[in-house]
């Protein structure tokens, strides 16, 4: 009976697979949660499938990144894989992602499993899966409504990792992140930087997470920042201080694209900014951690090309437009810093939602550096703001100190992406959140090509003397 | 021109959600009419004059720093109120607010003793209280519409004549299920909604304005564009109703 239902299961999510493909929507979910109804146990059958390891990745930013330099590695190996690549990493996406590999019996048998999950579905995905290791790239202050505060999830997720025997892989430099090997008693590796050119001596002005030792709730004193409260701490009073890593990030140059060395190997990528390059050392140490040859891993990084919404370039009407997800305070200054790294005059759209998938509560733009603006050291002509909340970030824009004159709000993507390349500017940005990521790209795709027809069309009418 | 002190309380301990992005709004409001803001961030263990403020405010915070914070303040909390009697504007958020009544409630359900400025009493829910909320608020004896985002487990239960809520819940989340939203003594005000609260709502950031300008006899002469300010709560109402 039970295998009955597994089938029904796996064929009623297929189906629906099938059908959100065709529709063209990012459907991931949905299938996962209708098949679970059918067949409770199916995350926890086809997870048996897995002949080596289960590979976990979790934190607040940098999972998708993380996760899929890891996969482009196992790929260079030519190992099979159950990946959720589209990054829908609540439970249900997780078992869509399985559906859709296995086959129809749910018998077929994969090297690994790379799931990327939500911090908040840890204790769900750890009652169905047995990983061998679980990777945690970090803890920021994200969609706080969703999970009441921080140091909640933080015990979320430390309750479900206790009495396992899961290998954590950590960041030394986040210390919300090192006090895990105490408070769960299980191995652990840690990966970090050594101090590199783009240190700096403060966090950034709104910086409160972090700051206090978890297990005496002193104040930590800092010798340096890597980013937000990622670097060197130690706490005066007991003693807590980053652990000695396995995995040391060292010689980091980003020119803009990164190059840096993990202990002997010479690492460079197409990527920019600095969380990165904390990405591509966490997928590094997961990859040398599970055996994985230096020549895969060098050339999977060297290759691996920046992804939807990780920094996604375009080219509409002779512009460069460029699309970058953010979705948190810390997501949005460092996308501002990766604009400091280009000087010529920019416009960008800000498309702010608050759908499923993005924070419901969007004060979270209050937490962030947007107050660099007032000088305009960046560059930038005009805002565009779109969106269910556009009022909300033109308002911050407006605060914080940006021309009101220069702030224009338009009703939809399509009039944001025309104000976009209309208005002068040499470059252009599209920042949104996540539930407008794979609208706005295919919104942008259509643009591109649109007027790539356009000059073909403008052309031909001139070879043809009917120019003007 | 006059300058205005503002004493923003704890924020090293009591600022979450972005609510010191309401101190942001007023200073700006304040510098566009003319006149120039001071800041003082007060952090525990700091001595300090809470009668030299013009405006007070403090954010939200976890359980554990409001009772911090609500040791700190025990004996300051005769010139809290009388400050509050005498009508200066005061604008406490969330957490901030609740530990000024009889007690209110930290991890795991445990109840301790709050100020008791005020004889209300807070207990934790079963699930939190979120969402866009929009209230009918009385401010300068208009009914005006306010606008913000509820995120808390409390649930606050008032039994002070003397005490005001600060709106009616038109749509979204209240105190409790009795449709009331936040507290109000003379200028103090108190809200569960962030956004921060005065980002989309102008006219209250210009309420405060308007009592500090009073009592320190200015006038106000300049009238700001709020065009964008109108469209955000504006936007925020339409998707409500």
């Amino acid at each position: 009976m039970g295998k009955i239902r597994l089938i029904i299961a796996i064929i009623v999510g297929k189906l629906m697979i099938c059908l959100t493909k065709l529709t063209g929507s990012q459907g991931t979910v949905f299938p996962g949660r209708i098949a679970l109804i059918i067949c409770p146990e199916i995350l926890k059958i086809l997870g048996e499938n897995i002949s080596e390891e289960i590979i976990v990745i979790t934190g607040t930013n940098g999972k998708t990144t993380t996760s899929n330099m890891v996969a482009q590695i196992l790929k260079e190996h030519d190992y099979s894989l159950v990946h959720n690549a589209a990054g829908a990493n609540m439970i249900t996406g997780i078992t869509t992602a399985f559906i859709d590999k296995t086959n129809l019996i749910g018998t077929k048998i994969f090297h690994y499993a790379l799931l990327e999950t939500d911090e908040a579905n840890i204790p769900l995905l750890l009652k169905e899966l047995t990983p061998k290791v679980v990777v945690i790239t970090n803890f920021f202050s994200d969609q706080l409504d969703r999970f009441g505060q921080l140091d909640n999830i933080i015990n979320l997720v430390k309750d479900a990792l206790r009495n396992t025997k899961i290998e954590l892989v950590l960041n030394a430099d986040d210390p919300l992140v090192t006090h895990f090997q105490s408070d769960t008693g299980l191995h652990c590796w840690y990966f970090g930087f050594k101090e590199t050119d783009y240190d700096k001596k403060e966090s950034f002005h709104n910086n409160k997470v972090g700051k206090y030792c978890v297990f005496c709730q002193s104040e930590l004193v800092f010798d340096k920042y890597h980013y937000a409260q990622l670097g060197k701490f130690y706490c005066p009073n007991c003693g807590n201080r980053n652990p000695e890593p396995n995995f040391v990030a060292h010689s980091l140059v980003m020119n803009p694209t990164i190059s840096f060395w993990v202990n002997d190997i010479y690492i460079e990528s197409p990527y920019q900014g600095f969380y990165n390059a904390y990405n591509i050392l966490a997928a590094v140490s997961i990859a040398k951690l599970v055996g994985l040859k230096d020549e895969f891993i060098t050339n999977a990084i060297k290759i691996y090309q920046p992804q939807a919404g990780r920094m996604e370039s375009f080219n509409i009407a002779a512009k460069k437009v460029i699309l970058i997800l953010v979705k948190n305070p810390i997501g949005l200054n460092q996308a501002m810093a990766a604009l400091e790294q280009e000087s010529q005059s920019k416009n960008i759209l800000f498309i702010l939602n608050d759908n499923a998938g993005d924070s419901r509560d969007v004060s979270w733009i209050w937490e962030t550096d947007l107050e660099m603006l007032a000088t305009n050291q960046l560059n930038i002509n005009n805002f565009i703001c779109a969106g269910t909340c556009s009022g909300d970030i033109a308002v911050r824009l407006k605060y914080s100190g940006f021309p009101a004159g220069n702030i224009v709000l338009v009703k939809n993507l399509a009039e944001g992406i025309e104000e976009l390349i209309t208005r002068d500017s040499e470059v252009c940005y599209v920042f949104t959140t996540y539930s407008a990521l794979f609208s706005s790209r295919k919104m942008l795709i259509k643009y591109q090509d649109k007027y790539k027809a356009d000059i073909s069309a403008l052309k031909v009418k001139d070879f043809m003397g009917m120019g003007e | 021109m006059a300058t205005f002190k503002i004493g923003f309380l704890y924020p090293e301990h009591m600022d979450l959600y972005g609510d010191d992005g309401n101190l942001i709004i007023i200073k700006k409001r304040l510098e566009w009419l003319g006149h120039s803001v001071l800041i003082t961030k007060i952090n525990l263990g700091q001595n300090y004059d809470l009668k030299e403020y013009d405006f007070l405010f403090m954010g939200t915070g976890t359980s554990y720093n409001q009772a911090r914070v609500t040791k700190e303040l025990e004996p300051q909390k005769d010139t809290l109120f009388a400050l509050m009697e005498e009508g200066v504007p005061m604008l406490f958020m969330a957490t901030a607010f609740q530990l000024l009544g009889q007690s209110y409630v930290i991890d795991r359900g445990k109840s301790v003793t709050g100020l008791g400025i005020f004889n209300f009493y807070v207990e934790n829910g079963l699930h939190r209280l979120t969402g866009n909320t929009l209230i009918s608020a009385i401010l300068n004896g208009q009914e005006v519409s306010i606008v913000g985002f509820a995120n808390h487990m409390a649930r606050i239960y008032s039994e002070d004549e003397n005490l005001l809520p600060f709106g009616l819940v038109v749509k979204g989340q209240g105190n409790n299920n009795d449709k009331l939203e936040g507290i109000r003594y003379k200028n103090f005000i108190g809200s569960n909604l962030h956004g921060p609260l005065l980002a989309k709502n102008p006219i209250l950031a210009d309420y405060f304005i308007d009592v500090m300008f009073k009592r320190k006899n200015i006038n106000r002469d300049v009238i700001l564009d709020d065009a964008i300010e109108l469209f955000a709560h504006q936007q925020a109402r339409t998707r409500l109703i």
